[in-house]
């Protein structure tokens, strides 16, 4: 393309710097926050006055925060579950149902041991929090085993397994904790037993422990693709598979271990929603909701290409925006589904973008001093 | 058409100054380039010389950055293949682009203009036949593609371009995974389609042989420019070889004879199916010592990559027993045997062999990171891993600015270089080297064939897997010819010779034979 005496190439880049990688993600997400902007103008708002309420309802209102600090724990979570497989090449689309799995396998523990809203004589907190965290991280493995073990052994598609996989949760939790469910709430109201009070998870300032999960799960992570022999494995095999196997890297035990490993992580997401966030402290009605937001944790996995560290302040955006977008379009009097439609152009530009990660703009004077600046470019 | 009225003799199609750039390289500098209705002029330069990409914009897949090609005397633009196949250019690939489930005469027809919405097979058939006979080509019209050997499938892909009435004919690497017999069929038939005045362009890149008995002329070319355009009448396959690296060559390999020590690796009886089920190994045997080559001769598909595989731990077996070092690994992970001391070098480089988005320390740790001297606690020394990939870089002399670069910039020759060092640094007992010098220019395939020689007076037991003929003789203390899953007989180095080896390989039991 030329425009008066500039001509403007795409050139393929040859490789790319973490900045310039980080530099492109924070264009994307200012152009999609311009261009979400025409939305607002649209229906008769200052974009400028919305945004200022969104950013500061998520991350300054006192009421706005803690459910964005929340929101984020949880997709930082299901990132996690996600980036894992995607390092082995594989595709967790089961952050929902290994999050239910999770959640189940809280209240399930909390049956075994005789605890409800009515009966709080159990052992100690000491040792039934533990077995609480433990059991979601094993309901979330248990069933994200499924997805690994099929992949391994008869290389069954993983992403149709955790797909299909999530709707059978789905249904298996409604089905637990309805009238007549084993997790059902005395009050009957579609919605599981609370948690006794006892049983609240510790808070710092106000924010569950399982932010230091979250987070040193990150550091483990980050730690374990770029120094150990087991992260060394898993990106080999998702580089190339046929590689990884001429290695001697069992091509069954690959994916079996990372859908584990994921698996784990979404249900000890299940652990921070519904038994750690004050004001929760049950498997909710609206469980559903939080199933879809699960999802969102693929988009910041992509986003961060599989940087554990990178996913944080992603993980943390996508939290804000659902938490501001939601709350604007009641303050402003909007039409319903503000949230979802922001984070959905906000992923959308995000993905688009990823365009420059391969392809740079290259804006040249004449055609004549063009050619000789290309070819002094590569010399 | 533009080359309706062509005269043997004129020029058909001209290139004139040919540029492209890649990021990074100019793959084609100023390439002038010109044919003859009836000629015969080969392209002829080592990889990374630029023939693949002179070769794709001939046949319109690139568009040149600077330059102009000439079809009959006018200027011509393809901005597809379909634009360059429609004006008369027809295009035999290496890697065969036809349906495997379709009969050969439907992958001759398809696309074809002639062919419309109803397939009138019955004329086409008849057409076909006529350029069979007046070509010598023999092929049964009928059968599926997947069941056809590659010379046969060459054979489509040459009638398919005559079909559509190629007036040139480029042909890649034509007589590559081709038998003795094969290329023998393929030359006289590129002869007679000259002699009827079709313009043929082969692409090759080292088989001198080929060249000088089929060539009128020949234009070399080396990084990306046109070092010599010769009439092939002048040239001799030494002065040519110097023309095509830049300088005096001849193969510098001895067969050394090494001491026969222990026994290796046993194989007895060992039996396998292929990838689609069929028994594609039948009761194989044969044993490797200390110090000897193992050469297995034959072209692909008659079973070697599914011995090699089970060798490497990668395929299970029907039946038989695989023993190194006189251990029964026939069932032991691949991962088991690299700590035995098994060493394999893919014949797929790129997709087998590397990782390419890893760097070169990371495509090092492929064979180190279940060496307990290279991790600590789960944690990989990559300290230690980068010297390692730093000495056998400059051992091996891999062109590379550093480490760090990926495996993917690396020219197939340097990434071969890399594979082999990394291999052999472990001192591996028993080397299996699949295809290991397929597509490499001539240095690079002296220097890996001398390194094998190498591994073998360093007490290790090579086997040795290769296509090339030359190779395998020039190696091979003991020669296998494969054919079908079978060995037609294993010869001892100095009973082995062109002439019964290449029978052996085609499938003809050759009198008397030792085993």
């Amino acid at each position: 393309m030329r425009i008066g005496g500039y001509g403007i190439k795409l050139e393929k880049r040859v490789s790319l710097t973490r900045w310039q990688a980080a530099t492109i993600s924070i264009l994307a997400i200012i152009v999609a926050l311009a261009l979400f902007g025409i939305i607002f103008i649209l229906a008769g708002i200052n974009p400028f006055v919305a945004y200022q309420e969104i950013f500061s309802y998520a991350f300054v209102n006192r009421f706005g925060l803690p459910v964005t600090i929340n929101r984020f724990i949880f997709l930082l979570l299901c990132t996690y579950a996600f980036i894992i497989p995607f390092r082995a090449g594989l595709w967790n689309i089961g952050m929902t149902g290994q999050f239910y799995a999770g959640s189940l396998a809280v209240y399930a523990v909390l049956l075994a041991f005789g605890v409800n809203e009515f009966n709080a004589q159990h052992p100690s907190p000491m040792i039934v929090l533990p077995i609480m965290l433990i059991a979601a991280a094993l309901g979330g493995a248990a069933i994200g085993a499924i997805a690994g073990f099929l992949k391994g052994k008869y290389d069954i598609n993983e992403i149709v397994v955790t797909m299909m996989l999530n709707f059978m949760a789905f249904w298996l939790v409604s089905f637990m904790i309805k009238e007549g469910g084993p997790f059902m709430n005395p009050g009957g109201r579609g919605e599981s037993f609370e948690l006794p009070e006892s049983l609240f998870a510790p808070l710092v300032l106000d924010i569950p422990f399982t932010i230091f999960i979250a987070l040193a799960i990150g550091l483990l992570l980050s730690y374990m693709f770029a120094k150990t022999k087991i992260g060394y494995q898993i990106r080999a095999y998702g580089h190339n598979p046929a590689a990884a196997e001429y290695a001697g890297i069992s091509k069954f035990f690959i994916p079996l271990l990372v859908f584990i490993m994921g698996g784990a992580i979404a249900g000890l997401a299940g652990y921070h929603y519904f038994a750690a966030v004050p004001g929760v402290y049950k498997i909710a009605r609206n469980y559903g909701f939080f199933g879809d937001l699960a999802f969102y944790g693929i988009i910041c996995g992509l986003i961060s290409q599989g940087n554990a560290l990178a996913a944080i302040p992603i993980a943390l955006l996508f939290g804000g925006l659902s938490v501001g977008g939601r709350f604007v379009q009641g303050q402003l009097n909007m039409s319903f589904g503000v949230d979802y439609a922001l984070l959905g152009v906000l992923m959308i530009t995000l993905v688009a973008f990823q365009f420059f990660y391969r392809y740079k703009i290259v804006v040249l004077k004449t055609k004549k001093e063009a050619s000789r600046a290309v070819a002094h470019h590569y010399d | 058409m533009i080359l309706d009225e062509i005269k043997r003799g004129d020029t058909v199609l001209e290139a004139r100054g040919i540029t492209k750039r890649f990021p990074g390289v100019v793959a084609n500098d100023q390439i002038d380039f010109e044919i003859k209705a009836g000629e015969i002029h080969a392209v002829l330069g080592e990889n990374g010389a630029g023939k693949t990409t002179l070769m794709k914009i001939l046949f319109g897949q690139y568009q040149p950055d600077e330059g102009e090609i000439y079809l009959g005397g006018k200027q011509v633009k393809f901005k597809s293949p379909l634009d360059a196949i429609d004006l008369g250019i027809g295009m035999v690939h290496q890697h065969r682009k036809l349906v495997p489930a379709h009969t050969v005469i439907e992958n001759i027809v398809l696309g074809h203009p002639n062919a419309g919405k109803i397939l009138n097979l019955n004329r086409a058939t008849r057409e076909i036949n006529e350029l069979c006979e007046k070509y010598g080509f023999s092929i049964d019209l009928k059968a599926k593609v997947w069941q056809l050997s590659e010379g046969e499938k060459q054979v489509v892909e040459i009638l398919k371009a005559l079909y559509r009435g190629a007036d040139v004919l480029i042909m890649d690497e034509p007589t590559t995974a081709l038998t003795p017999l094969e290329t023998e069929k393929l030359l006289t038939s590129i002869e007679a389609m000259s002699s009827d005045d079709l313009a043929i362009v082969p692409f090759i890149t080292h088989k001198l042989p080929i060249v000088l008995r089929i060539s009128d002329r020949v234009t070399v070319l080396r990084n990306g420019k046109v070092v010599a355009c010769l009439d092939t009448e002048n040239v001799t396959e030494k002065s040519l070889a110097k023309v095509l690296v830049g300088r005096e060559f001849i193969f510098r390999i001895e067969r050394k004879k090494v001491e026969k020590g222990k026994t290796i690796l046993q194989v007895e009886n060992l039996s396998a199916l292929s990838d689609k089920g069929f028994l594609a190994l039948d009761g194989i045997s044969f044993s490797i010592s200390e110090g000897e080559i193992f050469g297995i001769a034959g072209v692909s598909g008659n079973g070697q990559r599914e011995l090699v595989e089970i060798l490497a731990g990668l395929r299970s077996t029907e039946g038989g027993k695989v023993v190194l070092d006189g251990n029964d690994i026939t069932s032991t992970s691949s991962f088991k045997r690299w700590q035995l001391g098994m060493g394999y070098i893919p014949a797929d480089r790129n997709e087998v062999g590397s990782i390419a988005d890893f760097s070169l320390v990371e495509n090092t740790t492929m064979n180190y990171y279940f060496d307990a001297d290279y991790y600590h606690r789960g944690t990989l020394d990559y300290k230690k891993i980068r010297e390692l990939t730093e000495d056998i870089i400059s051992e091996y002399g891999v062109v590379t600015p550093n480490p760090d670069v990926k495996a993917k910039n690396l020219s197939g020759g340097n990434l071969q270089k890399l594979i082999l060092a990394r291999v052999l640094s472990r001192k591996p007992r028993l080397v299996i080297a699949d295809l290991p010098t397929q597509g490499l220019d001539i240095g690079a395939t002296e220097f890996v064939r001398n390194k094998l020689v190498e591994a073998k007076q360093k007490k290790a037991g090579v086997l040795l897997i290769s296509e090339d003929l030359e190779e395998i003789l020039s190696l091979s203390d003991w020669v296998a010819p494969i054919y079908e899953g079978k060995f037609m007989g294993i010869l001892p180095g100095d009973k082995a010779k062109r002439e019964n080896v290449g029978a052996m390989m085609a499938g003809i039991s050759w009198e008397g034979e030792e085993t």
